[in-house]
């Protein structure tokens, strides 16, 4: 094999490789392994292999950071299906979304939705702590507008207004954010599945 | 002008389906490429390709055959080969056996009582062409 087309190869596996950081190592290595012995075997394909060769396997092999982002989807995907935790999925959303910018807009709409349903359940849990102050509070403002707003119970007991919900801040806080963490989670799985679907087969072009 | 809308977009629905369906079948396609023997993932697409119409790209099927791996239905090995460079050989694993029996049979099942049904449409689109 000449150095150009050994150079190509190194070249394309290093730039893969930058991008799957964080998967883990051995896996790393297995993959950028697995393909180079397939970029050999497919530009070898006429007896030698050649620099267009390599090409040619590369150019079918598309962009490293297309095809680390497969990669990293499918990972969120196969993690998952070991544990739902919320800490997992973020954390290959926060590597697809270094790759993608699909992977960015569902990084940032799971952070939303774990961040919400994170403080429906601090409110649940702030409640025995501050019986008179956490809830949630209606008040008539001088202007006679009614406004709603939801406290954690910090500060002191508000002037006006009621709290309306009493104790049942504390089954209601628990279920919605316990609700918007398992929709979070169903929301960053179906985006990965969906991107994944987005690279499957194509109809065959000659029939 | 519409019309030719309208159809353009009956189309692409219809390659939508195309597509979604092809998705479906490609996890059984790789486990059926594998029932009887290990292959390297070169083997595999090029099974893929001679066998069914299903043309994948390995930036498809390299992730998903790691995929597979991760779910406990493949194993691997690297093994030497003549070219001078070892090659990574997916076989199935009994879990991953199992599952593609039950896949096939699923298939089998569907597509037999499916074609009862399609079998007066696939008649008349013949004697139309």
């Amino acid at each position: 094999m000449c150095d150009e087309a050994q150079q190509r190869i190194e070249a394309y596996l290093s730039r893969l490789q930058k991008r799957l950081r964080g998967l883990n190592r051995e896996d790393v290595h297995e993959i950028l392994e697995e393909l180079r012995s397939h970029i050999l075997d497919k530009a070898a394909a006429g007896g030698e292999v050649t620099a267009a060769g390599v090409d040619g396997a590369l150019a079918a092999m598309g962009s490293p950071e297309g095809l680390a982002s497969e990669y990293v989807a499918d990972n969120l995907l196969t993690r998952a299906a070991v544990s739902r935790s919320p800490l997992r999925v973020l954390d290959s959303l926060f590597r697809w979304a270094s790759l993608s910018v699909a992977g960015f807009f569902v990084l940032v709409g799971s952070i939303l939705g774990y961040v919400l349903g994170a403080i429906f359940i601090l409110w649940a849990a702030l409640k025995p702590l501050h019986p008179r102050t956490a809830g949630l509070w209606v008040s008539r403002d001088s202007t006679g507008e009614l406004t709603l707003s939801l406290r954690l119970g910090f500060g002191s007991v508000p002037a006006v207004g009621r709290d309306v919900l009493g104790w049942w801040v504390v089954p209601i806080g628990l279920l919605v954010g316990w609700g918007l963490v398992l929709l979070t989670t169903r929301f960053a799985l179906w985006c990965a599945r969906e991107y994944r679907r987005m690279h499957l087969p194509r109809r065959v072009e000659a029939h | 002008m519409l019309v030719k809308q309208d159809r353009s977009r009956e189309q692409e629905s219809g390659d939508k389906w195309e597509v979604q369906l092809r998705k479906g079948c490609l996890e059984l396609a790789i486990l059926a490429a594998l029932w009887d023997e290990r292959r390297y993932g070169l083997e595999i697409l090029r099974r893929l390709e001679s066998d069914s119409d299903l043309i994948v790209s390995e930036g498809t099927v390299y992730p998903l055959l790691s995929r597979l791996k991760a779910l406990g239905l493949l194993r691997s090995e690297w093994v030497e080969s003549d070219a001078g460079h070892p090659r990574k050989y997916y076989a199935l694993t009994p879990a991953g056996k199992q599952r593609a029996a039950a896949m096939a049979a699923i298939w089998a099942q569907f597509s037999s009582s499916m074609s009862t049904l399609l079998g007066p449409l696939t008649k008349g689109s013949r004697s139309h062409v």
